[in-house]
């Protein structure tokens, strides 16, 4: 280890050459010219690059609203097909008034020439679902039961609690009530209010014929395939009474076609089917 | 040489002053040319530089440093159709040494020199690389790629025959 230190000690003592100076100039100055050159990016822009992020940007935004619009088509069918499980009170109704109004609004912007942006209408849709859902929760679910007779309407007068019903809602709206009446007395002096133009901006009487259509919708039987099951089979059970086979019939197998596995408790078994 | 790789010019500066005289001298005493010493001197940095944004510090900067000048020697070797293996047993007689030089200097530091310059290339460059660079015998198996044990070896025989020199006097 001393010998290690010794020649190490007379290595030092050599002379200490050191580089030309020219050297160093031209070294340092390739240093400098490497750093300020170009600040050396992780991905070399090339021609087909520029444009590549720009348009894959533009397609991802393409892509991201088609997939939202079609998710928004596809919703209102969804909730159709889906049974609520709702409280009794109030969920009975509302279902069965909404994609009717869904419907009837389809059907009229394929009706109207001069239909309004998609927003708005779903807008003014969601609306009146919502006062028809408000409205519906206040009348009593059996009478709404007995409205969607589709026998025509002289034939079958429609039932006094309905209108009763609809009378404390107009006191709070006038226009909700004058929309509730419209499917009770007659399919016919609906479209009366209609044939007025002017009395009202465009989007109420818009929104105003989607509702008088959607209430009649609801006062279809094919309503009841909107009500939680039970309440269907008490519509059902109901309409034995009533001496209504055949729609009784139509609707438990339409009941059975949408609920193939629920299971009919016996009690209401021998309520909704043909003795 | 982070710092520099990140645009720093200064920071090449400073690394530049802190090696420059070892890593000269020990390219200038390995191929024994100043010409050709300048030359290998000057690759080396270009190396550095151009490698800037490459560099990951897996070991001292100085390893790697002298990894290149190694390698570079090594090329500059092969060229010449020797090899510093080959050279690893056999004393090479020196090529003439600088009279002026050698009765300028102090007749040991002579004998020193003219020792150095009879080693066995890849045992002068684990000397060199000891003295120059201040790297251990694990550093230096890295820069030259040769296992720990052989170069303990040739910097242990260095080492004696320098003495041996020296002492001759």
């Amino acid at each position: 280890m001393a010998d290690d230190d010794d020649i190490s000690r007379r290595y030092r003592e050599l002379p200490r050459e050191e580089p030309p100076r020219h050297l160093d100039d031209a070294i340092l100055a390739a240093a400098r010219r490497a750093v300020h050159t170009r600040p050396a990016p992780l991905v070399v822009p090339s021609g087909r690059q520029r444009w590549y992020f720009p348009l894959a940007a533009a397609a991802i935004i393409v892509l991201a609203v088609a997939v939202t619009v079609h998710v928004e088509r596809e919703r209102p069918s969804e909730e159709f097909v889906s049974t609520p499980s709702a409280p009794a009170a109030a969920a009975p109704a509302a279902p069965a008034v909404e994609p009717s109004a869904r419907e009837m609004t389809r059907n009229e912007t394929a009706a109207q020439p001069e239909k309004p942006k998609p927003e708005r209408r779903r807008k003014a849709e969601s609306d009146d679902s919502r006062q028809l859902r408000d409205q519906a929760a206040v009348a009593p679910p059996p009478e709404l039961q007995k409205a969607p007779e589709p026998a025509p309407p002289p034939a079958v007068p429609p039932p006094a609690p309905t209108q009763d019903a609809v009378g404390s809602i107009a006191q709070s709206s006038g226009m909700i009530a004058e929309r509730t009446q419209a499917p009770t007395p007659a399919p016919a002096p609906a479209p009366a209010p209609r044939a007025k133009p002017g009395e009202r901006v465009k989007a109420a009487t818009s929104a105003e014929r989607r509702l008088d259509e959607g209430a009649r919708a609801a006062s279809s039987l094919s309503a009841f395939a909107l009500q939680s099951p039970e309440q269907w089979l008490q519509g059902i059970a109901d309409l034995r009474k009533q001496g209504r086979h055949e729609e009784a019939d139509r609707e438990l197998a339409e009941f059975r076609k949408r609920h193939p596995d629920y299971r009919i408790p016996p009690t209401m078994r021998e309520r909704v089917e043909r003795r | 040489m982070l710092a520099y790789g990140g645009g720093d010019a200064g920071a090449f500066e400073t690394l530049y002053a802190r090696h420059r005289g070892g890593l000269f001298r020990f390219v200038l005493r390995a191929v024994r040319d100043r010409g050709v010493a300048e030359e290998l001197f000057q690759e080396v940095w270009v190396r550095v530089i151009e490698a800037r944004e490459r560099y990951a510090p897996k070991a001292r900067f100085t390893t790697w440093l002298y990894t290149i000048a190694h390698n570079l020697l090594v090329d500059h070797w092969r060229k010449k159709g020797l090899s510093l293996v080959a050279l690893d047993d056999d004393d090479v007689a020196s090529e003439s040494a600088n009279p002026a030089r050698q009765a300028e200097a102090r007749e040991a530091l002579a004998r020193l020199v003219h020792a150095l310059e009879s080693l066995p290339a890849a045992q002068r460059e684990a000397f060199l690389l000891h003295q120059e660079a201040d790297l251990s015998v694990a550093e230096i198996a890295a820069v030259t790629g040769a296992g720990e044990e052989a170069a303990k070896s040739r910097l242990r025989y260095a080492m004696a025959k320098l003495k041996a020199a020296v002492d001759d006097g």
